[in-house]
């Protein structure tokens, strides 16, 4: 009986232990902060600042008002799987959205409906994006750290020639993951 | 032998003296109310409105400057100097909003970026707007738990 009674307060305070899944501010500061793998917040961080690097580059401020933008081959040279997408779109939305450039999109749907219909007409690119995320582990002891290296590359199309480069590492160090900062 | 004795207990207490203040740090880290989100704000005669919710923070973190200029695409670009005026490292987490001359948010860049900051050490966070109407910017700034 007492056994029972040991087995039953053991299994109350398990189960007690455990937190129940609630939604966070994608935005906020209650993220789970993973050693292996890249964090939404880590390509968020990464896009804005790539972002801000470029907007103010000479190169792009000479372009005009809205050049066209074309997004090249952005490699994941990681161990894990994931969309390129989830860093570009953090560049390329707010461009876009803001008017700052005009997007050349490359799906096959959109290009098919071209193709029908006469006398259309599509804009050359004047820049292309291209990049490469890759990763760099280290231990020490018990102690783990990842780095996430992004790399990109603005190419001006009528020289080939890169106007743009920019390197962020994202480095996490610990023993374990955690939440938040 | 009594003297060797003291002279180890100094030596060791004062290298230890780095983990004491920064284990204290934790420990007040801990157990204060979470950190408030402080806020700079660019003013149209070029000056800034500080507003600092978690003085903890704000005793330690220092903005000592804000720039502010107009780049060739008719856009403004905005750069804050931060100085951590504290004896330890300290890791400011920053985001910011561009505002219209309205007073209208015009533009968010919601997601928090992280800058670990040596004692002493100052850094240039610069904020670019995407669009021409965003005037003034509002930068938020957050310690690191």
């Amino acid at each position: 009986m007492k056994n029972t009674f040991t087995a039953l307060a053991l299994a109350a305070i398990l189960v007690g232990c455990d937190t129940p899944a609630t939604y966070k501010d994608a935005d906020g500061r209650q993220l789970v902060v993973s050693l292996d793998k890249v964090d939404i917040q880590d390509f968020a961080t990464a896009g804005s600042t790539m972002l801000q690097s470029m907007v103010t580059s000479p190169a792009f401020n000479r372009a005009g008002a809205n050049p066209v933008l074309q997004v090249g081959q952005i490699t994941n040279d990681t161990g894990t799987n994931f969309d390129t997408s989830m860093l570009l779109v953090k560049i390329t939305s707010p461009l876009v959205n803001a008017g700052r450039v005009r997007l050349l999109e490359s799906d096959p749907v959109a290009m098919a409906a071209r193709n029908n219909t006469p006398g259309a007409s599509v804009p050359v690119a004047d820049f292309v994006l291209k990049g490469k995320i890759l990763e760099d582990r280290a231990k020490s002891g018990s102690t783990k750290q990842s780095s996430f290296v992004f790399q990109l590359t603005l190419v001006e199309v009528k020289t080939s020639l890169a106007v743009w480069q920019q390197e962020k590492i994202v480095t996490k160090q610990g023993t374990m993951n955690s939440i938040g900062f | 032998m009594k003297t060797n004795l003291s002279l180890l207990a100094l030596v060791f207490a004062l290298s230890s003296c780095t983990t004491v203040i920064e284990t204290g740090n934790k420990i007040e880290k801990t157990f204060s109310p979470p950190d408030a989100v402080n806020y700079v704000t660019t003013k149209p005669d070029g000056g800034f409105t500080p507003q600092i919710n978690d003085q903890r923070f704000g005793d330690k973190i220092q903005m000592l400057a804000v720039r502010k200029s107009k780049l060739a695409s008719g856009c403004m670009q905005v750069q804050f100097d931060l100085r951590n005026g504290s004896y330890l490292g300290q890791t400011v987490n920053v985001s910011f909003e561009w505002l219209g001359a309205d007073g209208s948010i015009t533009e968010r860049q919601g997601n928090w970026m992280t800058t670990p900051l040596e004692p002493g050490a100052l850094t240039t966070i610069t904020a670019v707007a995407l669009k021409p109407e965003s005037t003034e910017c509002r930068l938020r700034v957050l310690a690191s738990r």
